[in-house]
């Protein structure tokens, strides 16, 4: 069926919104016919935005692990971390539609910049929503965004993460839509937002497998990426899906994997509605959506995309957990052997590698590296002083 | 005849004020009561309307809602709907929902568009409840001739592209669709923003009725409910 992934997916959207979201796939088929603008993304990319982005072979790490990693470097990518691929791509669709003004939602802040950035490139009016609680632990990112001249919101509703700032972004959706668009930043949301952002993000892994087979002369056994919503996953994860290749999601387990405490949407949740499509939720037992933690903001989002929960169902790719401790472990690791700092996102993909290095001994695994790691100091310093 | 009805949060702002506006409102002669059921993240409702949901969140559960809409019902006479999103309908099963709630007369969910709603509607009428369709100044015609020719209960106009709770008005295109929901079987009700007597008569010009939420809500935290009733209803 039409928007969905299976039995997942789907436009659960106030009626409203239907006709945007329609014109949005109207604008996107255009897009993907239209040789000029594909190229002026092409240009932004390589030009601007810096791709393509290394694939580098981590001895350092391989020999502490043992096992050969190759990392992504999607935190070499302008403005920190993957979301540009996404916000470049949707701001020239904005232009195609015709709409004067962006809005967008952000939880690490890391999609937030890179709207902020796209839009100030082109010249667009920019409001962004972020919950209270993320703009206080994100607050390197917050003050970007206000450089590059967006209208930060700040949520102060319900969770006061990315959850609430969804909520507000969609309210003001419906009030503007005549003239805005909504720059999604995961592969969640109403269709065709999931099938938009993969296929945006989806230059990662068209990148990787390219690199790893120019560089390894093979596949690699495995590929893992973090998982919130799940685009810097689906994007490399689409490299590799009709290959002989592991998959492996990695979302947050928090602090435990008791409910409220983690958020592990796909190895904890059942299938609910939240933001506009049906996939796997975290919720209590009437249907309500459950409180969700992950030191990562970026993470800390009780639902996912829909072709995860899919990709989960079918049993095409694999999902585990790295707790808060564990992130912490992979993000020091990177740093010391690598002299690379990750995004405490990242690094919970990083941290499942480690925690899971007997599995993977011997093998040969790429590791996405969505994002960097300069926005997440606050938080390491919070937790362990000045002594890191 | 225009149709006036009245949206309350369900057992806002305790189940005693909640049972005792759904007297009211019978009194009143209300002609037909939605109760919006609270969801977690009400994206379709405005500040008024999303605290008191959270509010009552915050101390009560699902079997609260089912023991205060089974008492709604016994009071009130005339039509009675439950308002809420598609996950608290979902989550434990569409037809668990509708068996249990199978006392109501209908149900509105507010991010069910009309290209979602088969699943939902299908399982409501096999338990004799009907389902609620919206329509919006931007549904295309073959939609809203769609709309037209499978609705079982009455059709929601929203007026205005916003959440609950903004201004009302009617635009060109809201008057085209409204024309042409005219000859519908079922009631057409105009709803979102309408707050004032004026608002009513204008709005019923084109429709058989309106639901008041917003106003209705937040008259009954200030305690005059009665006062507000009296002012909206002729």
């Amino acid at each position: 069926m039409k928007g969905y992934y299976g039995e997942y997916g789907g436009q659960f959207v106030a009626e409203t919104l239907i006709g945007a979201l329609d014109e949005l796939e109207e604008a996107f088929k255009r897009f993907k016919k239209d040789r000029y603008a594909r190229k002026e993304l092409n240009d932004l990319f390589k030009n601007y935005a810096g791709r393509p982005t290394p694939l580098y072979y981590a001895k350092n790490l391989s020999d502490y692990l043992g096992c050969e990693v190759y990392l992504k470097r999607e935190d070499l990518l302008h403005s920190g971390a993957h979301k540009l691929n996404n916000t470049l791509g949707q701001a020239i669709l904005t232009k195609f539609m015709d709409k004067k003004r962006i809005i967008a939602e952000t939880g690490a802040g890391q999609h937030g910049v890179a709207t902020a950035t796209a839009a100030a490139l082109l010249g667009i009016e920019c409001v962004v929503y972020m919950g209270k609680v993320d703009a206080k632990r994100q607050r390197p990112n917050l003050l970007r965004m206000r450089l590059l001249g967006a209208d930060v919101r700040i949520v102060e509703k319900g969770s006061m993460t990315l959850k609430s700032a969804i909520n507000e972004a969609l309210r003001d959706w419906v009030r503007n839509v005549q003239n805005t668009h909504y720059i999604l930043g995961s592969v969640v949301g109403p269709y065709p937002f999931p099938e938009i952002v993969a296929y945006f993000q989806s230059v990662i892994g068209k990148e990787a497998k390219r690199q790893i087979l120019s560089q390894a002369k093979r596949l690699p056994d495995c590929v893992v990426a973090c998982v919130g919503g799940g685009s810097n996953a689906i994007g490399i994860f689409k490299g590799f899906l009709k290959d002989d290749v592991e998959l492996i999601g990695v979302e947050a387990g928090g602090e435990s994997l008791e409910l409220g405490r983690h958020s592990a949407t796909l190895t904890e949740g059942k299938p609910g509605i939240l933001h506009g499509a049906l996939s796997y939720l975290l919720q209590d037992e009437f249907g309500q959506v459950a409180k969700v933690h992950s030191i990562s903001a970026g993470l800390d989002y009780p639902g996912v995309g829909p072709e995860h929960s899919y990709l989960k169902d079918t049993g095409r790719v694999k999902y585990g957990v790295c707790f808060d401790n564990e992130a912490l472990e992979g993000f020091k690791v990177l740093s010391r052997l690598e002299g690379i700092i990750p995004a405490l996102e990242s690094a919970h993909a990083v941290g499942y590698v480690v925690k899971s290095r007997d599995y993977f001994k011997g093998k040969t695994v790429v590791i996405n590296i969505s994002g960097r790691g300069d926005k997440d100091l606050g938080i390491i310093e919070a937790l362990e002083g000045n002594g890191v | 005849m225009c149709k006036v009805g009245i949206y309350l949060v369900c057992d806002y702002p305790d189940r005693n004020s909640f049972l005792e506006a759904v007297k009211q409102c019978d009194g009143f002669g209300v002609d037909f009561l939605e109760i919006g059921i609270p969801f977690s993240d009400p994206t379709a409702d405005g500040d008024t309307i999303e605290r008191a949901a959270l509010e009552v969140l915050e101390r009560e559960g699902m079997d609260d809602f089912y023991d205060a809409l089974k008492s709604a019902r016994e009071i009130f006479n005339r039509k009675l709907y439950v308002m809420t999103y598609a996950n608290v309908v979902y989550s434990n099963g569409i037809e668990n929902f509708a068996k249990r709630f199978s006392f109501i007369d209908g149900v509105i969910l507010a991010d069910v568009p009309f290209r979602e709603s088969k699943r939902f509607k299908d399982i409501f009428k096999k338990y004799g409840i009907g389902f609620v369709y919206f329509v919006t100044p931007e549904t295309d015609f073959e939609t809203l001739e769609r709309i037209k020719a499978s609705a079982n209960d009455f059709i929601y106009f929203v007026s205005i592209r916003g959440t609950t709770g903004g201004e009302f008005c009617l635009d060109g295109d809201a008057i085209n669709r409204l024309e042409l929901l005219k000859e519908s079987e079922q009631d057409v009700i105009i709803g979102f923003g309408i707050k004032t007597r004026n608002d009513v008569r204008k709005a019923c010009k084109y429709a058989d009725g309106v639901v008041i939420g917003t106003e209705a809500v937040k008259s009954l935290a200030s305690d005059k409910l009665g006062e507000f009733l009296k002012s909206v209803i002729d």
